[in-house]
């Protein structure tokens, strides 16, 4: 079987294809009163009371939690929030020596990877079943969200009563000839969190992907159809190219969330969580709300973030969203 | 220009938000309240705001509590109450440390006794003073086992205790009568010896949720307590979690499972909302370590009718008795407490408010609405007195021992109960290795024994 060259490369036909007008045109700089008075032809300054809000709500709070991460702050100096004693990196030091913490951020990493993981085929099946028109394909998709839709609380309550020893999880594997045993407790609570998130977050996958499919030309499809291609080399060649942007981006967001994902474990395991399942998040948590340890929990706060900045970086020079005017 | 005027509208949008975000950082808190010649509190023109826990089981009658509390405040002091809720301890926790840091927010706390001592380490807090006390209504008119999580001493006291929720047993009364079991048991050998004559045909002598959240150190520091041992020393400098009184106080808590068998396997995941279905389905003999919260729920199953409570057993397990000196430890001191924040421009209205949910009227009530025990002693007898099946509860509450009174509790309940829920993989197989445990309590004891000398800094 060939596939035609302009399945080929579906870039190259994209390229071909006649651009819209994007960013790129509307920054060239314009001329005249207007350039003058707007640099690079855009209001800039109308961004000011969006910056300020950003200013407010991101920038200030997380200055405040790098600072409170270079504090002893705790419950006997909490009221001396901006005199609490300056402990320059000890708080880092004692996460990494005592705090569990390289522990949790191999628990959390490990159960976004797998959880993502396991989304992906499960998303991009599901989006190619309902690629295709057919009767009730309304329905369906919809019902696909369900899962979704329903709040992370309620998901772990629901299946922290699934997963009770006699409860219907068991039941199900049962028809199988597997027993499931205590999912609660000990090394299986890792996979109940993995199994009860990849319940949860496959629509994600499913919806990325399905954002993709859409912007598809039905032409490709009809060209590859015309030479011959079946069901598997139209997705090798046709469908996988065409949604790589929106995978690569949801596989990205997805480990992202996981990795982030307190609700689901705080309520399914409750703490103190099993060790094979202290994610960093609910670790982080513990560390400031149930011991007090406001400067030490900050500290973890800021590793845990350069840990999610470091796929989110790689991502975005990988994808050239970052890429300045002019530049590819 | 449709850009350009959306952007605007964003931009006043974005400009009122701002200034709004600005006005919530400052509220009216300038001046104070005056005091009545007679004692009276005159409050008009003034708003007292309370934070008191959400009731979602029982949301009618949180209405009914809060318009009644509401309309009897206004009605003493002619100033409005606001009453805001906290559906959980992270939630409060979150909300004193932005109030404290910021100097303002609610004047009166409701907290759990457990965590008074953490809120104690704050310092943002009123230490009563005898005046305090005396506007309050004197310190006469409440249970004195229930000052117990007040504050490290009787002249440092931040807590007044508003519900007491003392630890008993329930037991089927069915069941004892055809096991031939006339009274309840009052050790913890006779309690077991009670639970494995119940036990048989898919019924446990006891419900035990070894997997709930609170339970597990509260039979293990009980045990502790009652051979003589202590979570932390009496001056609360060591941490005593690898103390052999400890060590035997898990190997008896597991050893109801895995050496009496008196607990069905399946409860290594239950939590305590399990061991109650389980004793009010009929499945379990004798619930330990549950309150007169638990009635409703008894009352709705199987078991209506057929039930009762007793003081939990005040001699540790393989005892036949306590040890000299050593509490009866029956209970904890359990319950809630009310704290009067130090920065409130409103200290009177406070303390008005304080001596109206402390008066035998709203205390009889709360327990009409919640099931929440009077710390008011007129109020509890006369609760007592309506309720026989209450009296073993009012019997707990003066063998209650209060726990550690230290900002470092946190790390020491903490610390045991993870003990149990990284042995409990190892319970599930059917014993529990006392090598490991011991491994896990050392390591507990280390992480308390840093956190009291942080509190002793």
């Amino acid at each position: 079987m060939t596939v035609p060259p302009a399945l080929a490369a579906p870039e190259a036909a994209a390229d071909a294809a006649p651009r819209e007008p994007g960013p790129r045109r509307a920054a060239r700089p314009t001329s005249g009163r207007r350039g003058r008075r707007f640099p690079g032809g855009r209001p800039l300054w109308l961004m000011l009371p969006t910056l300020l809000l950003l200013v407010l709500v991101i920038v200030v709070p997380f200055l405040l939690a790098v600072w409170i991460g270079f504090l002893d702050l705790d419950q006997y100096t909490l009221r001396q929030l901006f005199s609490a004693p300056f402990i320059g990196l000890k708080n880092y030091s004692e996460g990494f020596a005592a705090g569990q913490l390289l522990h949790s951020i191999w628990i959390s990493a490990a159960f976004s990877v797998l959880t993502t993981a396991f989304c992906l085929p499960v998303g991009l099946l599901a989006a190619l079943a309902v690629n295709s028109a057919f009767r009730g394909r309304g329905l369906v998709r919809s019902a696909f969200l369900i899962p979704y839709v329903i709040p992370s609380f309620v998901t772990a309550m629901v299946w922290r009563f699934l997963m009770r020893p006699d409860g219907a999880f068991n039941d199900f594997l049962a028809v199988f000839g597997i027993t499931g045993g205590q999912w609660l407790i000990g090394e299986q609570a890792f996979w109940a969190l993995v199994i009860v998130d990849t319940w949860a977050a496959w629509p994600f996958i499913y919806m990325m992907t399905t954002a993709g499919m859409q912007a598809i030309p039905d032409e490709l499809y009809e060209a590859a159809a015309l030479d011959g291609a079946g069901w598997v080399a139209r997705i090798r060649h046709v469908v996988l190219p065409g949604i790589r942007h929106q995978l690569l981006l949801g596989l990205l967001l997805s480990t992202l969330a996981h990795f982030n994902n307190f609700t689901l474990p705080y309520v399914l395991l409750g703490s103190p969580a099993p060790d094979a399942a202290l994610t960093l998040p609910v670790n982080i948590f513990q560390t400031s709300f149930q011991f007090f340890r406001f400067g030490l929990g900050s500290a973890m706060s800021v590793i845990s973030l350069v840990l999610l900045m470091i796929p989110a970086i790689y991502y975005l020079r990988a994808s050239k969203l970052t890429a300045a005017p002019g530049e590819d | 220009m449709q850009l350009s005027r959306r952007s605007v509208l964003f931009a006043a949008f974005a400009a009122s938000s701002t200034a709004a975000l600005a006005a919530c950082g400052s509220s009216d808190s300038s001046s104070s309240t005056g005091t009545g010649a007679a004692g009276a509190v005159d409050g008009k023109g003034k708003t007292l705001t309370v934070l008191v826990a959400a009731q979602p089981n029982y949301p009618t009658q949180f209405a009914a509590w809060s318009k009644q509390v509401t309309d009897a405040f206004t009605a003493a002091t002619g100033a409005t109450l606001a009453i805001e809720t906290f559906s959980n301890s992270a939630e409060e926790t979150t909300k004193i440390q932005a109030s404290i840091v910021a100097g303002t927010g609610p004047d009166v706390y409701q907290l759990g006794t457990t965590f008074t001592p953490v809120a104690y380490g704050t310092g943002g807090f009123l230490e009563l003073s005898a005046d305090d006390w005396k506007a309050i209504g004197g310190r006469e008119k409440f249970s004195p086992e229930t000052f117990g999580m007040s504050g490290p001493s009787e002249d440092k006291q931040i807590g007044i205790p508003s519900a007491t929720r003392p630890f008993v047993y329930a037991y089927n009364t069915e069941m004892f009568t055809a096991a031939g079991i006339a009274s309840p048991p009052t050790t913890w050998n006779d309690l077991i010896a009670a639970a494995t004559k119940l036990t048989s045909d898919g019924t446990y002598g006891m419900a035990v949720a070894y997997a709930d959240g609170y339970d597990p150190w509260k039979y293990i520091w009980a045990f502790t307590e009652q051979t003589g041992g202590s979570y932390v020393s009496e001056d609360l400098t060591k941490a005593q979690l690898d103390s052999e009184q400890v060590k035997n106080a898990v190997a008896q808590y597991f050893g109801l499972l895995t050496q009496h068998k008196v607990v069905d396997p399946a409860a290594v995941g239950w939590k305590s909302g399990d061991a109650l279905a389980a004793f009010s389905g009929g499945k379990a003999a004798i619930l330990p370590m549950t309150s007169a919260a638990a009635v409703p729920a008894l009352d709705q199953g199987a078991v209506k009718g057929k039930y009762a409570f007793a003081p939990l057993p005040d001699v540790a397990p393989g005892q036949t008795s306590r040890p000299a000196g050593a509490p009866p430890a029956q209970s904890i001191v359990s319950g809630d407490n009310l704290a009067i924040a130090s920065y409130t421009p409103n200290k009177d209205l406070a303390l008005a408010y304080v001596k109206l949910v402390t008066d035998a009227e709203i205390q009889q009530a709360q327990f009409t609405y919640f099931g929440n025990l009077p710390t008011n002693k007129e109020a509890l007898a006369a609760v007592t007195s309506a309720n026989p099946v209450l009296a073993p509860m009012a019997a707990a509450e003066k063998g209650s021992t209060p726990t550690a009174f230290t900002g470092a509790w946190a790390d020491v309940q903490n610390g045991v109960q993870n003990v149990v829920v990284q042995s409990l993989p190892e319970l599930a197989k059917g014993s529990v290795d006392p090598a490991s445990t011991a491994s896990l309590l050392e390591a507990a004891n280390a992480k308390a024994q840093a956190s009291l000398d942080r509190a002793a800094r």
